[in-house]
């Protein structure tokens, strides 16, 4: 049996940063909009690699990287091709979760069922993982995608009751920042914990007055000046500047913000230029007022980026991408990531 | 019967002369007025620098005398920028002029007046 595996990016993300193309730069995707990213870290973390090594361990050799459009639909020409290619078994993760899913018990209920798709839910709805069979992969072709919600007979809800959160939710990635800070999920902050429950990337700059109080996250490269107060339940994301006396808690700092002198940021997410307060969903621009921007430093952005969170995917294939199944348009990009 | 308060519209979007008279105005009335003044950003999409040095202004103008200042933010953008600049912890924000009106210090200030002028 072939099992194969597809991760579809949502479309907005910036995928040719993901492999170091020139064709875009991080700075494009900037201070246009809010951008709770799929793979944008939390806590330090890479989502894309969390699932690329669940993936991994199902003994998959590679699997195959594309950005979709804004339905996350992967073409069913695409599909179709996978089942060409000798395909017997598909599974397509839609980055917009983050599940503590045991892909393994996905697979042998899938087998069991013997449905054509099986779709892994939990009690708030899918979670964007699913399992295909060649059947369904063909049908796919035909019908130009897979078999839809209406064609119940085809599909198979596999209930997950353990951990999971959508990540493009500002409240849901506060509440898995909570969590992974307090240990109630497999999510760790990636730095070290220089006391209970307060962790430190590499290379963080904290002024003598700075009040970090735990549990918290600053990331690599972050610098904090005096007076400021990081926490509790704070995750301020690698390479940030938080100006003094400004205060963050219980909220998310995205990468590469500057929050200006004095603020209050409580139960918000920023990201640069831009904040959402998780209470009421508002959004507000902070750049009239001069409270907050994007940092611009495009060269070490991406050189942070690839390090960090996708050297698996600088190990790109593109010459076996080249003779695959081609994406229906230029704009999804295809990339082949051995595991 | 006069009213016991007075509501002022926040000088936004207007032109830098319409604005200059417009904050003239709205800090003499917030330093002559000794009823509840509810400054009224509901005209205001969003808040920029000067916006804000200009509510620190109002505040700053009542400081240390008698008279009460509310906002009215007009919107849940407004309101978030006046969270984040701890504006909100000066002042009492409100969402709506109504809103403002139902505050009780001005609610009781209002009684008071009203028993006062019958």
């Amino acid at each position: 049996m072939e099992l194969g595996a597809v991760v579809v990016v949502p479309a907005e993300e910036d995928f040719a940063a993901i492999h170091g193309s020139e064709t875009q730069t991080m700075a494009s995707s900037g201070n246009s909009r809010p951008l709770y990213s799929s793979r944008v870290p939390i806590l330090g973390n890479d989502v894309l690699r969390s699932w690329m090594e669940r993936v991994r361990k199902l003994g998959v050799p590679s699997v195959w990287l594309t950005s979709s459009s804004s339905d996350e639909t992967v073409a069913g020409s695409v599909l179709a091709g996978f089942a060409r290619q000798g395909v017997e078994r598909l599974l397509v993760i839609k980055l917009k979760s983050y599940a503590e899913l045991d892909l393994a018990d996905l697979l042998r209920f899938h087998c069991e069922k013997r449905n054509p798709v099986t779709e892994a839910e939990d009690a708030r709805g899918q979670l964007g993982v699913s399992l295909s069979d060649h059947l369904a992969l063909r049908m796919a072709g035909e019908k130009h995608e897979l078999p839809g919600a209406a064609d119940d007979h085809w599909r198979n809800a596999y209930e997950f009751s353990g951990y999971a959160k959508r990540i493009l939710s500002a409240r849901e990635r506060q509440e898995l920042v909570r969590d992974g800070l307090t240990g109630a999920c497999a999510i760790r902050p990636l730095g070290t914990e220089i006391r209970e429950q307060v962790w430190i990337g590499e290379g963080v700059k904290l002024a003598d007055s700075v009040k970090v109080i735990g549990p918290s996250y600053i990331g690599a490269r972050t610098i904090v000046h005096a007076g400021a107060t990081i926490g509790p339940f704070a995750s301020v994301e690698p390479d940030c500047v938080v100006d003094c006396g400004t205060t963050v808690e219980r909220s998310t700092v995205l990468p590469y913000t500057y929050l200006a002198p004095g603020l209050l940021i409580r139960r918000e997410l920023v990201d640069g230029g831009y904040l959402e307060n998780m209470g009421w969903g508002a959004v507000a621009d902070l750049q009239p007022a001069g409270l907050g921007s994007r940092i611009h430093r495009i060269k070490e952005r991406r050189q942070a980026f690839s390090k960090t969170a996708t050297d698996v995917v600088s190990r790109a294939n593109r010459d076996a991408a080249r003779g695959f199944a081609r994406p229906p348009t230029a704009s999804q990009p295809w990339v082949q990531v051995q595991l | 019967m006069k009213n016991p308060w007075t509501i002022l519209p926040f000088p936004c979007a207007s032109s830098a002369s319409g604005r200059r008279t417009l904050r003239k105005d709205l800090l003499s009335a917030l330093g002559a007025s000794g009823s509840p003044v509810i400054v009224d950003l509901s005209a205001c999409r969003t808040l920029n620098h000067e916006d804000i040095d200009l509510l620190l202004e109002c505040v700053a103008q009542v400081s240390g005398r008698d008279t009460q200042v509310l906002f009215v933010a007009g919107s849940r953008v407004n309101r978030v920028l006046l969270e984040v600049t701890r504006i909100s912890s000066l002042v009492p924000v409100f969402d709506s002029v109504n809103e403002a009106l139902a505050y009780p210090q001005v609610a009781v200030k209002h009684d008071a007046e009203n028993r006062l002028a019958s």
